[in-house]
């Protein structure tokens, strides 16, 4: 590029900071890995005869489902989070579709005289095809 | 003189953006078609069955991590990064941004508030680095990730996760509950394409995202001090009111279908409680989620379609920035928004 005296000056990213940041990213996620795996038991140790439940035996935690009164309540949790976010969501939907029909409406509509418009990407306001890109 | 529309992203953030949006995309293709196998049974088979899928999430999961720890590094050791810490903090005029968008969808204000605004226009000095929209999905999407990220980290193994709880019931459970923690996240992102994907102004995508801040000149040459954005002065898309009403219900069956979807539909192999298939997995709902999974695969083809925007916008450049070749002694090639040398110097 020979010629930028247009272009804004902009505060990027310094390459040290992005080159760093690219190496402590990587071995995180590296070592979250590791640490995962670790996780990993023999079988030999997993569901054998279970003495201690009531009624246990092979299988039996199925039977008994989620014994876990904090997990029932994260659940439950997170059920009424998803429809409070939920329904907040929709609302913003519908705001911004609403919105986006208003803002339609100030615009010119396609076909109309375009002598005076210009287009949003900067470019020739003639080229309908070159606004957005969205030539079809 | 007068400002030309420009985006806040730098090179590397919309660098950053697309593969976050990538590699979120494929973990909801993977996460949600295990979780809503009923009603996504072809996702699931298309990737390769229960295995397939997993080893997929898996991979992108380790990669998630890997973007999200870059991200936040970047944002401490840079001073770009911390300079942009006050600007990210919720403040009144994000209330008044939300009030104003209501204000103005009843017809009470006459344009959005500067900190609603996506087409900015001429008055793109006034907005924000972020909107409101723009700073709730950094905090929720932020908070989304971290929790999605550990708690999909403690279900990595599955003899591991047997191994933390008392039954394999109780794992299961754990495993739902990093699901329904995805669905908000999942609903954000639909409104999120919806939001960047259907503004007239923009439609088919807001290239801010994809085009950084540095490749975009920021003045127009007219010399008036416009009063408006000036969005009255482009044209609509031939195609956008048919489009945008139907990705517009789109998102909307989306969103409702994957949050019934989520309650009822909520484990597998075995719901928290045990109800096995339980729920309304019925045509609609069936319906519903799959139209949800096609608003996100419209959301990733215009990621796409951003960057390819991006590099014809690069080549652009790169062609009108070269001197003058005019072997036939013609006049250099000239774009009616591009600003010349010497304007933009004396505004400077």
């Amino acid at each position: 590029m020979t010629d930028r005296d247009d272009l804004p000056e902009v505060n990027g990213y310094s390459r040290v900071s992005v080159l760093i940041s690219t190496v402590v990213g990587l071995v995180v996620a590296g070592l979250a890995l590791f640490w995962a795996q670790g996780f990993r038991i023999g079988y030999e140790s997993l569901y054998r005869v279970n003495p201690s439940v009531e009624g246990g035996g092979i299988g039996s935690d199925w039977v008994f489902g989620n014994t876990i009164p904090a997990l029932d309540f994260l659940i439950a949790l997170i059920h009424a989070a998803d429809v409070i976010l939920g329904a907040f969501i929709l609302v913003m939907v519908f705001i911004h579709w609403a919105a986006f029909q208003r803002l339609a409406d100030q615009m010119r509509e396609p076909g109309e005289d375009v002598s005076e418009a210009v287009a949003a990407d900067g470019g020739s306001p003639n080229s309908g095809d070159r606004q957005g890109g969205d030539g079809a | 003189m007068s400002n030309l529309d420009h985006g806040k992203f730098t090179r590397v953030t919309t660098l950053f953006h697309s593969l976050l949006g990538l590699d979120v995309f494929l973990l909801f293709f993977t996460g949600y078609a295990i979780m809503f196998n009923d009603e996504l049974w072809w996702m699931l088979t298309l990737m390769g069955g229960a295995s397939g899928v997993t080893a997929i999430h898996r991979i992108t999961g380790i990669g998630l991590i890997a973007l999200v720890v870059f991200w936040i590094t970047l944002q401490i050791i840079s001073s770009t990064g911390r300079s942009n810490f006050s600007k990210i903090l919720p403040a009144k005029d994000d209330i008044d941004a939300f009030i104003q968008d209501i204000q103005f969808v009843l017809g009470r204000a006459d344009e959005r508030h500067p900190s609603a605004r996506q087409f900015a226009g001429y008055k793109a000095d006034e907005v924000p680095l972020l909107s409101y929209i723009g700073k709730g999905v950094v905090f929720i999407f932020s908070i989304e990730l971290t929790l999605l990220a550990i708690s999909g980290l403690l279900i990595w193994s599955k003899t591991g996760l047997a191994a933390m709880f008392q039954t394999k019931a109780a794992a299961m459970a754990f495993v739902t509950f990093h699901g329904l923690l995805g669905v908000i996240m999942l609903m954000g992102v639909m409104f999120h394409i919806f939001e960047h994907g259907m503004h007239p102004a923009f439609y088919p995508v807001e290239t801010k995202a994809f085009i950084p801040r540095s490749m975009v000149p920021e003045h127009h040459g007219d010399d008036e001090e416009p009063d408006t954005t000036g969005i009255e002065r482009l044209s609509l898309s031939p195609s956008w009111r048919t489009v945008s009403t139907i990705f517009g219900a789109m998102t909307v069956i989306g969103i409702v279908s994957v949050l019934i979807g989520s309650i009822f539909d909520e484990g597998y192999p075995v719901p928290r409680e045990l109800a096995i298939g339980g729920g309304p997995a019925s045509i609609l709902l069936t319906i519903g989620i799959n139209l949800g999974m096609i608003v996100l695969g419209v959301g990733l083809v215009l990621s796409m379609y951003g960057n390819v925007l991006r590099i014809r916008w690069e080549q652009q450049l790169e062609e009108e920035r070269e001197p003058p070749a005019a072997a036939d002694g013609g006049e250099p090639q000239t774009d009616g928004g591009q600003p010349n040398t010497d304007d933009a110097a004396s505004e400077n």
